[in-house]
């Protein structure tokens, strides 16, 4: 009952009751429906574990090999403090940014693009010049960026009034006062982008952190996009429907959820320069960020210890004991080390410290939405009139939020087949039921929803797919809904205990991307590594 | 009874007018096809020919070692002519591709019909000879006979070929055939016992040649036939192209997803013009990479060169590569070319294998096709030619095809931009080859030459000292009209304005 209730809100009502028509007697679509290791996850609440079964000691154990995790580790490794373990509950290392491959090419199961990074994040560029990502630098330092890397053009496609036109902004059959209206909200965001604040520094910055406190753009944190546009004359559906799909693109957060200062961040952060590059181009790979984490866990490899759930991290005697489930053996072991960094969403830090007082803050200002990442495996589609397949296709009006095409960066000339990863962001209801009723619906049911979504672009979609591969994300990513990025909560929670128990994490820096990420693990390291030398 | 008999006569008759012009008809599809597909018409028409009577003196010979039921005989061969002849057009054009062995089916072919069609006449006459006077039944089996073949020869050029095309004409009078053998048959019913296998035989022969017909008339309807003026002697869809080969009078043209990438009357012009003027500025060249071309047609140009040791051509499809070394009529084009022992043909992705290449090279023809989608545009892309460089020595030179300046001048000169963009000199260039019009070439070298075209071969048939000097003469209506963008994999700047010029053009 509960499924079918979640079908129709999903989808468009019509179509739901297609749904149930075409259930029955349809072929089999290949693949499987796969949590990011939730059923793992909930041994952590239940708590019915023995007492370790092993000790051993390290100088600094880590808590997740996220993006956030990997950074730490290859901070702590490049200057020189090598005893240190690493703990993550999966199989592989990735958190939301891993990614899987098949016989025609790598594909995301998360996270699959970076835009150009912005000046002065010295760390960040080091790393990807290290990583042939930046070849070089040209007379003038600017980066020149590895064109294998850079998305090949086509880049972006809207099916929009029945056509495909050309870039993510509405424009083929958009009447002429909403595309005023879009191009005066474009230049608001530009003169955003290049505004500073009365301490001089970027109104809108990356990380979040080196952000201006000034409180003109501090207060825009107060209300929701939504609000600010409706303040701001923003009224057009078509401009509405691109800020909301850019919200929930980025935040997995509908416009009117969404903190303004958030969602005019998205326009306005990015100002990335490059030779060979503007501020609005992104680096991707087939495997998406997976690249990334390859070449973060180059260096640190032999330091993870995958397959190891974290249930619990205390403090005792001056060191921290870090007590994990072997998942594949069912034994609890224990580390014990002078540091810990966790590296892992709020609502699990919390559980693991057992701080029943941290626990109910978080359950009360955190919240995560689910995401549903589908990997399609498909032969050459069926087109609609106007631009060919690009690297992102969304469609105007879609639940979801389109595909993109992984085989896309392949320099090769004949790609037959394809991997498409469908992303849709749960947000029609309240994360925790959308959560539940997601984890509920089979895979039948998840084929049938993307084969209504898709088959309005590529009416053969539902013949033509040979496999698809589902992922859940239950816990995506924290919402940075009004109050979250200047509230002082993140400061709050990202304080170290003890001056042993560190964090880093996505979700304390406000919005979900690989830099922060990056800097988060940077800077719980080099908290690590200052207190040592202090010693 | 009597009328009986007398009918009966007339109905064989009758039977012997269909059969001669079913041979015949058979014979001049062969002859036709023959000349398509290989050319020479006056070699393949009088081989054609002469196989065909003399299969027909051998099926009279062996008429007399059929004996028992002659009737029988009669229809069972009538269906057979029916099925092989009736097949034979659709069999021939499918068996073009394997190559060496077409001759010897097409001959197969030509020599089994004649020997049915030969079995048949005697086989009648002897039917016949104890219900008609000899006199009479020569004269008229005879009559029957030539008028038959009379009747063939006007139908097949004024209204088989053009209406009906080779397959279905082909098909139609295997129909005819065994629809004669059918209402034998049913006419005979009497006289032939035991009818029951042959009768079944009949129905499922003319069903498949009825839903041959019907289907080869939708496949035609969908087929490219109509974009092409010429009659097409070959097309096959390989895994990463369609092939189609045309052929008239004159040339024959080779068309790669229903681009022209030459025609055999004037691609000498092409080819010369594309591998003379890099190959004869490089003293004594010897290792050599080609790029696309799995024509062989360049690589028939660089083995002039008695320096050259070893030549690498690098091309995507398989099925190109193949047909080019073993066709007879393409292996005389390209001067067997891609079998000489100098010659290593690597079928395979060229960004791919350039990626991964170590080798170094005296000279790199590049001989894609035109960047008409994102998916050629990468292969004129800067990361390509980023690669491209370390594959050339540093006294090499390379030179690339770069469609026409004078129907795209932007495209042109973007290939030109692109391959400065990454430190490459250029020298380009352009000549006129008629099937193509004025066509654009660039010589890429990685260090400024001072002498040039030192080398050139003699005996060439379109360049030589005077022509060479033209070519790098541009007039003001080959030059770009803007300031272009280098093609870079996240611009694909040269496929904007390919689109853009051709766009017009062709419109
Ligand atoms: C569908 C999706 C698409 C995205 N797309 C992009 C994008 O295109 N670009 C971009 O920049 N960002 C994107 N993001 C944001 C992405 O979350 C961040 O970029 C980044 O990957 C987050 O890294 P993290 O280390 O902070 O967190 P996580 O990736 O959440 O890492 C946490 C790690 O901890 C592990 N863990 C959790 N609990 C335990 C435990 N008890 N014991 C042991 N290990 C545990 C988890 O398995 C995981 O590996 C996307 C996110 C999602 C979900």
């Amino acid at each position: 009952m509960k499924r079918r209730t979640f079908i129709k809100l999903s989808i468009a009502a019509g179509s739901a009751a297609a749904i149930g028509l075409s259930c029955k007697g349809k072929r089999r679509v290949k693949g499987s429906v796969k949590g990011a290791s939730s059923s793992i996850g909930h041994l952590l609440r239940e708590q019915i574990l023995g007492e370790p079964v092993s000790f051993i000691k390290k100088e600094v154990v880590i808590v997740g090999s996220g993006i956030s995790g990997l950074s730490a580790a290859r901070q702590l490794h490049r200057k020189g403090l090598k005893d240190f373990l690493m703990l993550e509950l999966e199989e592989y290392a990735g958190g939301n940014a891993a990614s899987g491959h098949n016989e025609i090419s790598s594909f995301p199961l998360g996270a699959h693009y970076v835009p150009i990074p912005n000046p002065g994040l010295q760390d960040y560029l080091d790393f990807l010049k290290e990583e042939d990502v930046i070849t070089s630098f040209d007379g003038n330092g600017l980066p020149v960026y590895n064109e294998a890397y850079l998305c090949f053009d086509p880049e972006e496609r809207l099916f929009i009034n029945g056509h495909w036109q050309d870039g993510l902004v509405p424009s083929f059959g958009v009447p002429e006062t909403d595309l005023k209206q879009i191009a005066g909200f474009l230049s608001k965001m530009q003169q955003f982008r290049l505004e500073k604040g009365s301490d001089g520094k970027d109104a809108f910055a990356i990380p979040v952190n080196n952000s201006s406190t000034d409180i003109q753009y501090r207060k825009l944190d107060e209300i929701t996009m939504k609000q600010w546009m409706e303040i701001n004359g923003f009224t057009s559906t078509y401009l509405q429907w691109y800020v909301n799909y850019c919200t929930r693109d980025d935040f997995g957060t509908c416009y009117h959820e969404c903190s303004a200062w958030a969602g005019i961040h998205y326009f306005a952060g990015r100002k990335g320069v490059a030779s060979n590059a503007t501020y609005s181009d992104v680096l991707t790979w087939p495997e998406g960020n997976g690249f990334l984490v390859s070449k973060l866990e180059k260096a640190v490899q032999q330091n993870i210890l995958t397959g190891s759930l974290v249930i619990g991290v205390e403090l005792k005697e001056e060191k921290v004991v870090v007590k994990y489930l072997d998942v594949a053996k069912k034994e609890v072991r224990a580390v014990i080390a002078e540091h810990c960094i966790l590296c892992v969403p709020q609502f699990v830090a919390a559980r693991l410290l057992k701080d029943k007082n941290r626990v109910e803050i978080i359950k009360q200002k955190f919240r995560y939405t689910p995401w549903m990442v589908v990997n399609i495996v498909t032969p050459t589609l069926e087109e609609r009139s106007g631009e060919v397949m690009s690297w992102d296709n969304v469609i105007y009006n879609s639940q979801s939020l389109g595909y993109v095409n992984a085989t896309h960066q392949l320099l090769q000339q004949q790609v037959p087949r394809k991997n498409l990863t469908y992303y849709l962001p749960l947000t029609s209801k309240d994360p925790s039921s959308a959560r539940k009723e997601a984890s509920e619906i089979t895979h039948d049911e998840w084929v049938q929803l993307l084969i209504n979504d898709l088959k309005i672009v590529h009416p053969d979609i539902e013949d033509k797919m040979e496999e698809v591969n589902i992922t859940l994300w239950g816990h995506a990513m924290a919402q940075p809904l009004p109050g979250m990025i200047h509230g002082g909560l993140r400061n709050q929670l990202s304080e170290s205990i003890a001056g042993k128990i560190h964090f880093a994490h996505t979700d304390l820096a406000g919005i979900s991307i690989f830099e922060e990420g990056f800097y988060q693990g940077i800077n719980a390291a080099n908290k690590i590594i200052n207190y040592a030398a202090s010693v | 009874m009597r009328a009986k008999e007398h009918s009966a006569e007339w109905v064989l008759l009758l039977a012997v007018l269909v059969i001669a012009t079913c041979g015949l008809i058979y014979e001049l599809v062969a002859g036709t096809l023959a000349s398509y597909l290989l050319g020479d018409s006056v070699m393949q028409f009088s081989t054609i020919i002469g196989v065909y009577l003399f299969s027909m003196g051998v099926g009279s010979f062996l008429s007399k070692y059929l004996s028992g039921n002659l009737l029988h005989w009669f229809i069972r061969i009538e269906l057979l002519v029916g099925a092989v002849g009736g097949f034979s057009a659709a069999i021939l054009f499918l068996v073009f591709p394997l190559a060496a062995s077409f001759q010897v089916i097409l001959y197969s072919l030509v020599g089994l019909t004649g020997i049915l069609v030969g079995l048949e006449i005697p086989l009648l006459m002897r039917i016949l000879e104890h219900k008609v006077e000899f006199k009479e039944l020569v004269s008229r089996v005879f009559t029957f006979d030539y008028i038959g073949a009379l009747l063939a020869s006007l139908i097949f050029p004024l209204i088989l070929v053009p209406r009906l095309g080779l397959i279905r004409t082909s098909l139609f009078f295997g129909i005819l055939n065994i629809g004669v053998g059918f209402y034998l048959l049913y006419f005979f019913s009497a006289e032939l016992k035991k009818a029951g296998l042959l009768r079944v035989t009949a129905v499922v022969l003319l069903l498949l040649e009825l839903v041959a017909f019907v289907l080869s008339e939708n496949i035609l309807r969908y087929s490219e036939t109509m974009a092409y003026n010429d009659q097409i002697v070959y097309a096959k869809s390989s895994t990463y192209q369609r092939i189609v080969l045309t052929r008239n009078k004159r040339e024959m043209r080779l068309f790669l997803n229903g681009n022209l990438q030459f025609s055999s009357a004037d691609e000498y012009r092409y080819h010369e013009a594309l591998v003379h003027p890099a190959l004869s500025s490089i003293d004594n060249p010897k290792r050599v990479l080609v790029l696309g071309g799995g024509d062989g047609l360049a690589v028939r140009e660089l083995l002039r060169y008695a320096s050259v040791e070893k030549i690498t051509l690098v091309d995507l499809d398989p099925e190109m590569t193949r047909l080019f070394r073993s066709q007879s009529i393409l292996l005389k084009l390209n001067g067997n070319s891609l079998l000489n022992p100098k010659v290593k043909v690597i079928n395979s992705d060229a960004f791919i294998w350039l990626r991964n290449n170590t080798e170094t090279f005296d000279a790199v023809v590049v001989d894609f096709p035109d960047p008409s989608g994102f998916s050629i545009g990468k292969l004129y892309s800067t990361l390509f030619y980023n690669y491209l460089k370390p594959a050339l020595k540093e006294n090499g030179v390379a030179v690339i095809q770069s469609t026409s300046p004078y129907v795209a001048p932007n495209s042109f000169w973007c290939v030109d931009e692109t391959l400065k963009s990454v430190g490459f000199f250029t020298k380009p260039y352009h000549n006129y080859v008629p099937s193509f019009g004025e066509w654009g070439y660039i010589i890429a070298v990685r260090k400024n030459k001072e002498s040039w075209f030192q080398h050139l071969p003699s005996s060439l048939r379109y360049l030589n000292a005077t022509t060479l000097q033209q070519m790098f003469v541009f007039p003001d209506d080959m030059k770009a009209k803007i300031k272009l963008q280098p093609n870079k994999l996240n611009n694909q700047a040269l496929v904007h304005y390919f689109e853009e010029e051709w766009g017009k053009f062709l419109d």
